[in-house]
């Protein structure tokens, strides 16, 4: 078995995603192709709307994006996913700007981060 | 058994089916809350459901709610499983409709036990079902014969003289009584009676359309409703249905015996809708006037005094034995 606790991530929690996959590394890597196809569309589809004042829809998509990182064991990404939502919801533009801008900051890298747990992981 | 999914994120989608076809489940999968309704409209739509929250066309709690007004399909139990977790989402999900309440992301265990209370649940419903359609049937059936019961059959008569008058169509009423049904119980024992009162029921449910209805009317006595049945051909079919009883001896734990019936039979557009009572009254005078030509024939109720002969040119071949 690989070693899950080496991970070259501070942002992905590997042993507790390996956990959420019952260990199954096939459907690791399933999961984590899903993710880099819809990832940046998302991503890039809430910056549009960020810039637009469109709060209703950065709350949905704050919201699909808690779900998925929390499901991917990204505890800090699902975190500030989670306060965009609540800015957002809260209607005050300003804080939406800041959480925003605290967000991407915090996924920059991931999908690097990703494929170097993919890495770590190989499939079983 | 079979378990859906709804959720318009792929990712989150494809770890609960993953999950749940693991531990045995047949996942069918969909992306929004309408295509969710609708697998769950099916005929034979599955009986679990895990629902997201926030989907396109319509949310999780949207989907609970059109699924509640519906009373016409066995229980759904859906589960909401969102990553909205304040205690006000988890009381809007529940009075929308929903069983049970998980946040995201799941923990497999947590999830797998829920799913199973949720089959708990299932399966006492269909117990309690089982037991209601058990308790319908005894209501409504007579229990020696499972034909329809005396109440019954008055009821479903009442209602198709409503209907042929509102339709100005016309019902056949057919009443028959076993000829020398007491000497078969009087020289072979009643559990041999009851064979016989099984077999001339199943023979009479076999001699109807799909349509007609038969019932149980007193101890050997049934009363066959023929629906929307033209006048003219309505007699003969009644005489058809008397041969098919005793055109074969009926087998008996006593051995074949040659069972054979009387008829009345009464056409109620011969009389001008009238009441069903008054109607079964006559019937059962022309019941009566077949027993005193000889049994085993019909006899129509006319409105005028005289009533009509229907004897069988063969009849004398099919006379009971008993």
């Amino acid at each position: 078995m690989d070693s899950p606790q080496s991970s070259a991530s501070a942002s992905v929690n590997l042993q507790e995603l390996l956990n959420r996959v019952d260990n199954d590394r096939q459907l690791l890597h399933e999961l984590l192709s899903i993710f880099k196809e819809e990832f940046p569309g998302n991503l890039r589809n809430l910056r549009v709307a960020v810039a637009a004042g469109n709060l209703s829809e950065v709350a949905k998509l704050s919201h699909t994006l808690k779900g998925t990182l929390s499901n991917l064991a990204v505890a800090a990404g699902a975190a500030s996913a989670a306060a965009l939502e609540h800015a957002a919801r809260s209607g005050d533009s300003t804080r939406v700007q800041a959480a925003f801008s605290d967000f991407d900051k915090t996924v920059a890298g991931l999908i690097s981060e990703f494929e170097a747990c993919l890495a770590e992981a190989h499939p079983s | 058994m079979k378990i859906l999914i709804a959720d318009d994120d792929a990712l989150s989608r494809r770890l609960l089916e993953k999950t749940l076809l693991r531990d045995g489940y047949e996942v069918i999968s969909v992306a929004d809350g309408r295509q969710a309704v609708n697998c769950l409209s099916d005929s034979d739509a599955p009986r679990l459901a895990l629902l997201d929250w926030m989907m396109p066309e319509l949310d999780g709690p949207g989907v609970c709610r059109e699924i509640r007004q519906r009373h016409d399909q066995l229980y759904a139990y859906i589960i909401l499983l969102t990553s909205r977790e304040s205690k006000e989402d988890v009381v809007a999900g529940l009075e929308s409709g929903a069983d049970d309440y998980l946040v995201k992301p799941f923990n497999v265990d947590e999830l797998k036990a829920r799913l199973r209370c949720g089959q708990r649940i299932l399966h006492l419903e269909d117990r309690l079902v089982e037991a209601r359609e058990e308790m319908r049937f005894k209501a409504t059936h007579d229990h020696l014969t499972a034909l329809w019961n005396r109440g019954v059959i008055m009821d479903l008569l009442t209602r198709e003289l409503a209907r042929s008058q509102r339709e100005n169509g016309s019902t056949a009423l057919l009443l028959g009584d076993i000829d020398h049904f007491k000497s078969v119980n009087d020289t072979h024992g009643h559990l041999v009676g009851d064979q016989v009162l099984r077999e001339v029921a199943r023979r009479m449910l076999l001699a109807v359309r799909s349509y007609d209805f038969v019932g149980r009317y007193g101890g050997e006595e049934f009363l066959i409703v023929l629906n929307n049945c033209d006048p003219v051909s309505a007699f003969p079919r009644a005489d058809q249905i008397r041969a098919s009883i005793g055109d074969r001896p009926i087998q008996t734990d006593a051995g074949p015996l040659k069972i054979s019936m009387s008829f009345g039979v009464l056409i109620s557009h011969d009389w001008g809708h009238r009441p069903a009572d008054e109607l079964l009254r006559e019937v059962d005078t022309a019941m009566y006037a077949a027993k005193s030509a000889g049994r085993n024939c019909s006899k129509l109720a006319r409105p005028s005094d005289d009533t009509r002969d229907f004897v069988p040119a063969e009849r004398s071949s099919r006379e009971p034995s008993s």
